[in-house]
C-alpha cells in the first residue's frame, strides 16, 4: 500500500522551499536583510538537487515495493544531517568579501525544510518499527553531523554562530545554569510529591488540601510567582545575613527555583497519587493474604506497578519546567532565557534564536531519554 | 485443625457472621456455600484474619488466631483468590515463589519447589516458568494461583470462590485437579463457592450458610438425603437430587471386581473406575448397554458393572 503522509509531506516540501527565502544576507546585525529564494540561494544545481532528492523520496513513498523505508530512511537521514551544507553554500555565494559585519541568517524555507524532513523521519521510523536504538543512532548522526558544521569555519558568517562566537562562556554557563535550574526543581519536586502522594494516600482528609493547593499554585501566572517571590525573599535575605550568604536573594536563582518547584508539583502529586491508588487492591489482598506486610506490599507490589506513571509525570514536568526555566531569567536566574530577552531588547532575532534552539533541544532531549526510562519500566510485555 | 467459637463479625450495625461455630479437621475439604452476602468470604477471611472477627475466638491447630502475628499466620496458610491476584509484573515461577521468597528459603531449593509444583500442576516448567500472568490463559493462571498458595507446604488452605471466574469446561478441568492434589497432599482446606454443584464434587463436608449463619453443616450425602430446611432442600434442587447423589458415588463403588485384574480386549468399550455413578448410568443409556466391563487408570480390566445395580443402589 503507497504511504501517504511522505508524499504530502515531501510535496509540500517542495513546494515551499521554492515559495520562500531560504537564506537572508544582513549588513550588520540589526539592519533587516535581503532575502534569497532557491536558486538565487544556492545557484541552479543547487536547487534541482535538493528538487529532485524530494521528489525522489516523493515518488520513492508511492512505489508498492515492500522493502522501500530502508532507502527512504537512508535518503532522508542524509538529507537533513547535511542539510547545513546549504547555508553553507548560500553564505559562499552571496556573503560580500569586504563587509566584515554583513552575515548570513536562516530563511523561512530553511526552516520548514528542517521541519518537514523531520516530520519524514519520524514518519519512516515509525513505519519501520525498529526499536530505539536505531532511532537514536539516526538523531546521534544528524545532530553529530549538524555540530562538525557549525562548529566548522564554513557557517562562521551564519548570525547564529556569530552570537555563539561572540559569548562561548555566557553560552556554556547558560547552559548549566538551565540545566541545574530545571533538573534541580524537578528532582526537588520529584522528592517532595512522592511524600504528598503518600500523605495523600495514607489519610484521605488531607486528599482534597493538597490537591487544592497543588492546583491553585499552577493556575497563577508564571510571571506572577517571580514577581510575587521577590519582596518576601528580599525580606527574608535581609532578615537573615546567614541566608544572604547562601545567595538567597529577591531575585536570582532562589525564587526561580521555588517558583519552578511550585510549577512541577501538580503534576507529580496528581501521577505519584493516581498511579500508587490505581494499582488493584485484590492484586493487594492476594499479597496480604499470602503473608507480605505493608511495607513489602509496597516495595514488591505498589512501587513496580506505579513507577511508570509516576516517570511519565516525571517527564511532562521536566519538559515544563525547562520551557519555565527560561521565563526566570526575567528575575535574573540566568540560562538561556537570558538570551532571549536581551535579544528582544535589542531586537536582534538570532540572539534570540541562541536561547530559544537550544531551550527546545534540552526539553527534546529530556522528553526522549525519559520515554525511553517510562519504556523500560514497563515490566511486563504486550499480551500474547 | 480450624475452629471457630462463636465467631461474629459486624460491619457497622450489620452483621455479617452472626455466632457461627464450625470446626474443621485436619485433612478435611471444608466447603462454605451460600448465595452472595451469606457471609462466606467473610468466615474465610477472618480465619487468615485479614479481617479480624469481633466477637468469638478462632483456633488454628489449637492457637488463638489473635495471639499470632498476621504475617506469619497467613504465610503459613496457602490463600487462593478468584481472578488469581498474580502480580502482573513477576513471571510465573517468580509468583509462586513468592512465599519461599518471603521465608528466605535458598535460592536452588526455591527453583526445585518452583519446578515440582509446576509439573503436579500439569503445566510444563520449560513453556510456563519464564512466562508472564497476562500471556496464560484463565485456566493457566488458576493453576498458577493453586501452585502459589501451595508454595511454601502451608498445612491450610483457603480458597475464595477460585475457579468462580472460568467458563464451566475449564472449571471442572481443575475440580479434578483439584480432586487429585488433594487426594495426593491432604491439606486442611476451607474452600468458598457459591456453586452447589462444585461444593458436593469437592467437599468432604459442607457448611450451608445463609444470612451470616451456619444452616447445615454435613457430608454431602447428608446435605443431598436429609436436607435441615428448605433453604438448603431449595440449594440443592429438588428434582435432579437423584442424580447428584449418582455423581457423588463412583463406577468402583458398585462394580463386580474380579479377583484378578484382565488384559482387556483389544477396542473394548467400557467406563473408567474413577467415573462417577451419573455418568456411567448416562453412557449406558445413551450406548444402552446392560452390562459393561470396567477399566482402571492403567487400562486393566478389572471388573464389570450393570445398569439395573446402578439405578437400585446408585442414589
Amino acid at each position: 500500500m503507497p504511504n501517504r503522509v511522505l508524499p504530502v509531506l515531501g510535496l509540500l516540501a517542495l513546494a515551499l522551499v521554492w515559495l520562500l527565502n531560504l537564506g537572508v544576507i544582513q549588513p550588520n546585525r540589526i539592519v533587516p536583510g535581503t532575502g534569497h529564494g532557491l536558486v538565487s540561494a544556492i545557484g541552479g544545481a543547487g536547487a534541482g538537487l535538493v528538487s529532485l532528492i524530494l521528489a525522489g523520496c516523493v515518488l520513492l513513498s508511492l512505489l508498492p515495493v515492500r522493502r522501500r523505508y530502508l532507502p527512504l530512511l537512508a535518503l532522508v537521514g542524509l538529507s537533513l544531517a547535511l542539510l547545513p551544507l546549504l547555508l553553507e553554500v548560500f553564505a559562499d555565494r552571496h556573503l560580500p568579501d569586504d563587509a566584515p559585519y554583513a552575515r548570513s541568517s536562516i530563511g523561512a524555507g530553511f526552516w520548514c525544510l528542517l521541519f518537514l524532513l523531520s516530520l519524514m523521519l519520524i514518519e519512516i521510523l515509525g513505519r519501520l518499527g525498529r526499536g530505539r536504538w536505531l532511532q537514536l543512532l539516526i538523531i546521534a548522526v544528524i545532530s553529530g553531523s549538524w555540530l562538525w558544521f557549525l562548529r566548522g569555519d564554513g557557517l562562521e558568517s551564519l548570525s547564529l554562530v556569530r552570537e555563539f562566537n561572540a559569548r562561548p562562556d555566557k553560552f556554556e554557563q547558560a547552559l548549566w545554569t538551565h540545566l541545574a535550574l530545571a533538573f534541580g526543581a524537578v528532582s526537588i519536586s520529584a522528592c517532595l510529591a512522592f511524600f504528598l502522594a503518600l500523605k495523600m494516600i495514607r489519610s484521605v482528609a488531607w486528599r482534597r488540601p493538597i490537591l487544592g493547593a497543588v492546583s491553585f499554585l499552577q493556575t497563577i501566572p508564571s510571571l506572577a510567582v517571580f514577581g510575587l517571590l521577590i519582596a518576601p525573599l528580599s525580606a527574608l535575605a535581609a532578615a537573615f545575613p546567614a541566608l544572604q550568604a547562601m545567595g538567597i536573594r529577591g531575585i536570582g536563582w532562589a525564587p526561580a527555583l521555588l517558583a519552578l518547584v511550585a510549577y512541577s508539583l501538580l503534576p507529580m502529586v496528581r501521577n505519584t497519587f493516581v498511579a500508587l491508588t490505581e494499582v488493584p487492591e485484590s492484586l493487594a489482598d492476594a499479597g496480604r493474604g499470602m503473608g507480605m506486610n505493608e511495607r513489602q506490599l509496597f516495595f514488591k507490589l505498589k512501587l513496580p506497578l506505579a513507577l511508570p506513571v509516576i516517570v511519565e509525570g516525571v517527564r511532562i514536568t521536566a519538559i515544563q519546567a525547562i520551557g519555565l526555566t527560561a521565563v526566570a531569567a526575567l528575575i535574573g536566574a540566568g540560562g538561556f532565557g537570558s538570551f532571549i530577552f536581551q535579544g528582544l531588547g535589542q531586537a536582534a532575532m538570532d540572539l534570540v534564536l541562541l536561547g530559544a534552539l537550544p531551550t527546545i533541544a534540552l526539553a527534546l532531549l529530556a522528553d526522549a531519554l525519559l520515554t525511553l526510562l517510562v519504556a523500560s519500566l514497563k515490566p511486563t510485555p504486550a499480551k500474547a | 485443625m480450624i475452629e471457630l467459637k462463636n465467631v461474629t463479625r459486624r460491619f457497622g450495625d450489620t452483621v455479617a457472621v452472626d455466632r457461627i461455630n464450625l470446626t474443621v479437621e485436619t485433612g478435611e475439604v471444608c466447603v462454605l456455600v451460600g448465595s452472595s452476602g451469606c457471609g462466606k468470604s467473610t468466615t474465610l477471611r477472618m480465619i487468615n484474619q485479614l479481617l479480624p472477627h469481633s466477637e468469638g475466638e478462632i483456633l488454628v491447630d489449637g492457637k488463638d488466631v489473635t495471639a499470632m502475628n498476621p504475617e506469619q499466620l497467613r504465610l503459613n496458610m496457602g490463600y487462593v483468590i478468584q481472578g488469581t491476584g498474580l502480580f502482573p509484573h513477576w513471571t510465573v515461577a517468580r509468583n509462586i515463589a513468592m512465599v519461599p521468597q518471603l521465608l528466605s528459603w535458598p535460592r536452588e531449593q526455591i527453583d526445585e519447589r518452583v519446578h515440582e509444583l509446576l509439573t503436579l500442576l500439569d503445566l510444563d516448567p520449560a513453556t510456563h516458568a519464564k512466562k508472564y500472568p497476562q500471556q496464560l490463559s484463565g485456566g493457566q493462571a488458576q493453576r498458577v494461583g493453586v501452585a502459589r498458595a501451595l508454595a511454601a507446604n502451608p498445612n491450610i488452605l483457603l480458597m475464595d470462590e477460585p475457579f468462580g471466574a472460568l467458563d464451566a469446561i475449564t472449571r471442572e478441568n481443575l475440580q479434578l485437579e483439584m480432586l487429585r492434589i488433594q487426594r495426593q497432599l491432604k491439606k486442611t482446606t476451607v474452600f468458598v463457592t457459591h456453586d452447589i454443584d462444585e461444593a458436593l464434587r469437592l467437599a468432604t463436608r459442607i457448611a450451608v450458610m445463609d444470612r451470616g449463619r451456619i444452616i447445615q453443616h454435613d457430608t454431602p450425602e447428608n446435605i443431598l438425603r436429609r436436607p435441615a430446611s428448605d433453604f438448603v432442600e431449595n440449594l440443592v434442587g429438588k428434582q435432579d437430587r437423584g442424580l447428584k447423589l449418582m455423581s457423588l458415588h463412583t463406577v468402583r463403588d458398585l462394580m463386580d471386581a474380579y479377583s484378578q485384574p484382565r488384559q482387556p480386549e483389544p477396542g473394548a468399550d467400557g467406563l473408567k473406575e474413577d467415573d462417577s455413578l451419573r455418568v456411567a448410568l448416562s453412557i449406558m443409556l445413551w450406548q444402552n448397554w446392560n452390562q459393561v466391563p470396567v477399566f482402571n487408570t492403567e487400562g486393566q480390566e478389572t471388573g464389570t458393572i450393570t445398569r439395573e445395580r446402578i439405578i437400585q443402589e446408585g442414589a
